[in-house]
């Protein structure tokens, strides 16, 4: 976000002991910008929000808000108000008084913090709950108590940590865009912390996927997901089939010559090209051509085509979801209509599905196509 | 067969209870009320003749011990909840839990000579020009006990207390800190109302050990007023008699029974 920036990481590392959990964090982010950190569990999310919300103090680096340097300042000095992942209500508290505790503290009078109480209340639907303890309250409404606790203090910066992960999954559906709308109502700079692509998709302005302690890639929703930048921004956002191609680049071509398992092609294509060599490519369940192989036209289109064997197909809802395999590996492909198993099959990928990476070259790269034989995750995904 | 075997394999633990447990108790409770082979009040009569100022005496010093345990131990706890300078909660609590392993009757010992007139407490205040020699005294009375028993009984109540200190969900003391609540606000309003069951029952346990205690009272302040274990030791042993003795126990037992009766309210309606 450049020159408006208001909340700044400058190459922030931090860590509990001797255990370095974020290495060389730079990010900015604009006012009353909305932004997700996602990453799988133990990647530093939630170090990384609590280095903001000064709960952790970096080893280095700095972190500003507007002008003001607050890497060093205690939590309530720095504007910011979090939302735990446990909601962290008191127990013994009602719900006005877990609202109004942040205004008791700032030494406000009485009516004035009834009066703000109820407001709070009304804006997230809490009439009439005052007097409940927490224990007497929803998932739902315990999420909003803890949301309102932290909207009561009028925070310049609103930081939730999970705060969706202990809800019902249809209620969580419903407050992802109930929190949206109030963020875009109040104008107020969030940074949410999700494990859950769809989550930060449908709510972030803009999604930093953190890997291992660093920035795997920034960008808005679109960018993340249409042009990822690493087989793992690839594989998390959801394009986990993987096989294992040998290409020759020139310019923007990669052409790839016939093999057992795949037939020939030239793509020309609108990002980077990996250098010649081994590379992985990965695609997504969706959007792609499923044709048995007897009926398969050669057709000119701009992508793969990979050959393989039906084994297994399922009915989720909305298309036929297919576990083709192809040579040692098995990958997803979902198609509208369902073909049987133990029919020989070719999957087309579109280039603009096709994500393709070198593959790294530790691993062994068998046969052209060679796919990873680790079929685990797409077991686990066709039966979810 | 079936159907018999449990009662069987209670009987021995029940009989147990019943000969060594509720039949001398049933003994001592029919012995208050029985006066030369009658069943009166006199026993208790005499008691409250001879005894009142002890009775009140013990009352006020339990009560003060275990009100001073109970600071005591929160204040522990909450440093080592709390505290962020890991040095001093490592050495706290290593420190801490020691006087637990320590007898009530070393306790007594090591207090007498520590508080006695010419005691270590005060040569060590007159040593340091903040006491005047003449004007040392004795803290061998009332204040002896309560430094006994406060030394003794305040690592049981904090452990206990510590504990459940340490089990709350941290995140309801970082969001109070996130608000910018003070460590002692923090303490006070966020940390002992979570664990007031806890604290409660640590007390309420510590002032029945207290009450019971006989070393402590002999060791350090055997003359009047004293405590009612005192009292109880002196009527045995003195006059065999048997009847102010257990009329005494029982005024004992009614004293811890309304500090039990209290935590059970306070519990009934925290239930609710």
């Amino acid at each position: 976000m450049g020159d408006d920036s208001y909340l700044g990481l400058q190459g922030v590392d931090a860590g509990y002991g001797r255990t370095r959990v974020l290495q060389g964090i730079d990010l900015s982010i604009g006012k009353g910008e909305f932004v997700a950190l996602l990453g799988s569990s133990g990647c530093g999310k939630t170090t990384l929000l609590r280095a903001i919300a000064g709960f952790a103090l970096p080893e280095r680096g700095v972190i500003r808000v507007g002008d003001r340097d607050v890497t060093r300042l205690p939590p309530d000095r720095r504007g910011m108000a979090m939302v735990f992942q446990s909601y962290a209500l008191w127990p013994h508290m009602s719900v006005a008084g877990n609202i109004g505790y942040g205004l008791r503290l700032k030494g406000w009078k009485r009516p004035a913090i009834a009066a703000r109480v109820a407001e709070i209340g009304a804006l997230l639907g809490l009439d009439g709950l005052g007097g409940r303890r927490p224990a007497e309250l929803s998932g739902g409404q315990r999420q909003r108590v803890a949301l309102g606790r932290a909207l009561a203090i009028d925070p310049d910066i609103l930081l939730l940590d999970e705060p969706l992960s202990n809800l019902d999954a249809r209620i969580r559906l419903s407050v992802r865009h109930e929190i949206r709308a109030l963020q875009k109502r109040l104008g107020i700079t969030t940074i949410h912390v999700t494990h859950d692509r769809e989550e930060a998709m449908v709510m972030a302005d803009r999604i930093v996927i953190l890997d291992q302690g660093r920035i795997a890639q920034l960008g808005t929703p679109e960018a993340i997901y249409t042009r990822p930048e690493s087989a793992f921004v690839a594989a998390f956002m959801g394009a986990e089939n993987v096989v294992r191609l040998d290409v020759v680049s020139s310019g923007g071509r990669v052409d790839i010559a016939a093999g057992p398992l795949n037939r020939a092609a030239s793509l020309r294509l609108d990002r980077p090209a990996p250098p010649s060599g081994p590379v992985e490519a990965r695609f997504r369940s969706e959007q792609l051509q499923l044709r048995s192989l007897d009926d398969a036209t050669t057709a000119d289109v701009q992508g793969i085509e990979l050959l393989g064997t039906i084994e297994v197909v399922v009915y989720p809802g909305g298309e036929w979801r297919h576990s083709v395999r192809i040579g040692g590996a098995s990958v997803l492909v979902d198609a509208p209509e369902a073909i049987a198993p133990g029919t020989s099959v070719l999957v087309r990928v579109p280039v603009s599905g096709l994500f393709l990476f070198s593959a790294p070259t530790a691993s062994p790269v068998g046969g052209s196509p060679a796919s990873t034989d680790d079929t685990a995750p797409v077991r686990e995904k066709l039966s979810a | 067969m079936q159907r018999l075997l449990g009662p069987l394999l209670v009987t021995p633990a029940l009989l147990v209870i019943l000969v060594l447990f509720a039949l001398p108790l049933a003994a001592s409770v029919i012995g208050a009320f029985e006066v030369d082979g009658a069943a009166g009040l006199g026993n208790f009569t005499k008691a409250y003749r001879l005894y009142t100022q002890d009775i009140v005496f013990t009352a006020l010093i339990v009560g003060l011990s275990a009100l001073l345990v109970g600071l005591l131990s929160v204040a522990i706890g909450g440093y080592l909840t709390l505290g962020e300078n890991p040095r001093a909660v490592a050495l706290l609590r290593w420190l801490y839990r020691w006087p637990m392993f320590i007898p009530f009757i070393v306790v007594g010992q090591v207090l007498r000579t520590f508080l006695a007139k010419s005691g270590l407490f005060n040569t060590t205040l007159i040593s340091l020009g903040l006491l005047d020699p003449m004007s040392a005294t004795s803290y061998l009375d009332w204040r002896g006990i309560v430094a006994a028993f406060v030394w003794k009984q305040t690592p049981f109540v904090a452990l206990m207390v510590s504990g459940a200190m340490a089990s709350l969900d941290r995140s309801t003391i970082e969001a109070a800190r996130n608000l910018g609540a003070s460590r002692l606000r923090i303490l006070v309003e966020i940390v002992v109302p979570q664990v007031t069951t806890t604290l409660l029952v640590g007390l309420v346990l510590s002032f029945v050990t207290m009450m019971s205690v006989l070393s402590v009272p002999l060791m350090i302040n055997a003359q009047t007023p004293t405590m009612i274990t005192a009292d109880i030791a002196f009527r045995l042993n003195t006059y065999r008699d048997y009847g102010v003795a257990n009329a005494l126990g029982l005024i004992s037992l009614a004293i811890t029974g309304s500090v039990a009766w209290f935590y059970l309210r306070v519990n009934m309606r925290q239930a609710q």
